[in-house]
């Protein structure tokens, strides 16, 4: 078989490969390392669940269309939420290229207070600003970092800017992935202009060039160890309807990386049997997520312009960041309460509404736990700290939507209906019950972090799974703290760490 | 009425099952609910075109989607009608009687349940042309052509 694309969808009987290096999952970590080792001359395999959806496609579908092709489960998933805990709609794709496909291009590098803790806290000594600056800066020249100019900005962002003004909040403009984009605001379904510099357009063609096959449709279930080394992979293909497990997935490989995300790594690891128990699924961040919706006397058309193009760190030092963004009417539909003539009256006004978003610089209190089926079930304790933070989200986002003329907003609480500025004053957010609480995560980040010791991580600073020889993981996993910021590029950087190192190492025999 | 097209992915899952009969009734007792306007409820092609649409979603989604759409609705259709002391199923109650019972069930603690089936729901029924232009939505890269 030849470096290419190939569909294990397509493939009848039991699929047996043997390569120098098999990386499972093709996201912002795995298409890393499988392009940095193929370009080095290693045989390279990518085992990828979901199915490959070439760029013209994204443009072509209807955003239900890309979450029932692109995202995993059909966005159906969730961190059920523990004690006062708000249950977490964690949405990720299932794709070659994984969520790289569906983020807001957003790129920011590991934030210094981040670094400082991780050096002075952690110990891992090599992670400062300076030692990471080769491996950042390699990235963000492949994907093409570019800040959004402020003339790409949404009516959407720019009211809440102007309310950030008069109130003297400091608004920065975000960097993002992105290379001729005319900003139409598709980038959570697939960019159709191929303007985002996504990992399927910007790494694994490269990878491709070299000699790496990419599989889609190849579920991997278990690594494969014999006397305390990774020898393989073994798993289904997805060749049955509706995409359930067929035929037989067996890679004999010198090298193992798993990149399957912060979902599904620690599932893998728990399955083989491999990595510290204690710490494999626990502590997983996920930087919960409130939006809050304005409505403006005149029409916004939030959908026109960048999807995601400024943010404030005016309150990272209380673990809070603010960040632009806008989703498509049917999710803004979704999110006016009320049904029938209510309901339908909420929705006719969406193009007067304006939407900016906050997030939390969280604690890790998520938990993968092995499920019934091939998916984890995940559960999510927030810390005390963080519940407190939830209130003064929402606060900050409507006191700034009120400054920038706001007649009433609609806050993250099910059911609740729009509040002018008296109104949302009198509302004693601390008592709402976190059932009530609508979060979103995008960012699963430390269920198999990165340590100085095998008694308090899963893998040592260079991704290498303690006790375990020739196995790696090389995604947001392994981060080990959460970032307060969208961590793309960071999930990038490291892995290119990971990828230089690993290049320099020589391999065993295939076994 | 399939006036809106599907895209067909090369690479894509192939479909597999999507919603029971029973399930798509009580989504679309649902939906005539959520979407009915001071004009009265939409019309039974909207309707059908939305349960088709949902079909396909889910027929592609995958089984873990369709489980807990079927789950978020099987909770509505049971206990809905007990907030408007009503025994038997919400697919069963007048118009009227539905519009009370899931006003009322949203603002309890298990709202979550209706907003999971709303999510769905809106997520497709906004996407038809008429519904894009009744809520003055023209966000060209987000609006799938007609046939």
């Amino acid at each position: 078989m030849s470096g290419g694309y190939h569909s294990a969808r397509d493939h009848r009987g039991p699929l047996r490969l043997d390569c120098d290096v098999v990386v499972v999952g093709s996201g912002a970590g795995g298409a890393v390392v499988a392009t940095e080792l193929a370009q080095s001359g290693l045989r390279v395999i990518v085992l990828e669940e979901g199915p490959r959806v070439e760029g013209p496609l994204h443009g072509q579908m209807r955003p239900s269309e890309s979450m029932r092709h692109v995202w995993r489960d059909g966005a159906f998933v969730a961190a059920l939420g523990v004690g006062q805990s708000p249950t977490i709609n964690v949405t990720m794709a299932k794709c070659v290229g994984g969520s790289s496909v569906v983020t807001g291009g957003v790129c920011f590098r590991v934030p210094g207070a981040v670094l400082h803790e991780w050096q002075h806290e952690l110990g891992l000594e090599d992670y400062s600003e300076e030692g990471l600056e080769p491996y950042v800066s390699h990235v963000e020249r492949a994907i093409h970092v570019e800040e959004v100019p402020v003339s790409m900005r949404s009516r959407s962002t720019t009211l809440f800017v102007e309310g950030a003004e008069r109130l003297g909040v400091p608004i920065k403009p975000i960097r993002r992935n992105t290379k001729d984009c005319n900003g139409c605001g598709r980038c959570n379904f697939g960019c159709p202009h191929g303007a985002k510099m996504s990992v399927d357009l910007s790494y694994l063609p490269r990878a491709v060039a070299s000699g790496a096959e990419v599989w889609s449709h190849a579920l991997v279930e278990r690594v494969v160890t014999r006397n305390g080394r990774a020898i393989g992979v073994v798993g289904r293909i997805l060749n049955r309807e509706g995409g359930a497990a067929g035929d037989r997935l067996e890679v004999r490989a010198r090298r193992v990386v798993l990149a399957a995300g912060a979902w599904h790594t620690p599932l893998l690891l728990q399955r083989s049997g491999v990595g510290h128990p204690r710490w494999v699924g626990r502590q997983m961040t996920l930087h919960p997520g409130f939006r809050v919706l304005a409505r403006f006397a005149r029409p916004v058309r939030g959908w026109q312009g960048a999807l995601q193009s400024a943010y404030t760190d005016a309150f990272e030092h209380e673990g809070i960041t603010l960040m632009g963004l806008f989703v498509p009417t049917g999710v803004l539909g979704a999110t006016m309460p009320g049904v029938g003539a209510e309901h339908v009256a909420a929705a006719s006004k969406i193009d007067h509404l304006a939407m900016f978003g906050g997030i939390i610089h969280d604690a890790g209190g998520g938990s993968v736990h092995r499920g019934p089926g091939r998916e984890p079930v995940v559960t999510y304790r927030m810390a005390p700290e963080d519940r407190a933070k939830i209130p003064r989200v929402i606060s900050l986002l409507a006191e700034t939507f009120f400054a920038a003329g706001a007649e009433e907003v609609f806050i993250p609480v099910l059911g609740m209906r729009g509040l002018d500025a008296d109104a949302f004053r009198r509302t004693d957010l601390s008592r709402v019950p976190a059932a009530r609480i609508e979060c979103a995560s995008q960012h699963p980040l430390g269920s198999a972090r990165m340590g100085c010791a095998r008694e308090n991580s899963v893998v040592d600073p260079d991704g290498r799974v303690w006790d375990t020889q020739e196995l790696y993981i090389a995604d947001g996993s392994v981060l080990p703290t959460s970032l307060g910021v969208n961590p793309q590029l960071s999930i990038m950087t490291v892995a290119t760490r990971f990828a230089w190192r690993m290049r320099d190492r020589p391999l065993p025999p295939l076994d | 009425m399939s006036d809106v097209l599907r895209v067909e992915v090369p690479d894509g899952v192939r479909g597999g099952r999507g919603l029971s009969p029973g399930a798509r009734a009580v989504a679309l007792s649902l939906a005539e609910t959520l979407f009915a306007s001071e004009s009265g409820p939409p019309s039974p092609e909207r309707l059908e075109w939305l349960g088709d649409d949902l079909d396909h979603f889910f027929a592609h989604a995958g089984g873990r989607a369709r489980s807990v759409f079927v789950l978020c609705i099987t909770a509505i259709d049971l206990v809905a009608p007990m907030f408007i002391r009503r025994l038997g199923r919400f697919s069963r109650l007048s118009l009227s009687e539905r519009f009370a019972a899931l006003t009322r069930f949203e603002e309890s603690p298990a709202g979550l349940a209706l907003f999971g089936a709303k999510a769905a729901l809106c997520v497709v029924w906004y996407e038809h042309p008429a519904a894009a232009r009744e809520v003055g939505f023209d966000g060209l890269c987000l609006v799938r052509r007609s046939a």
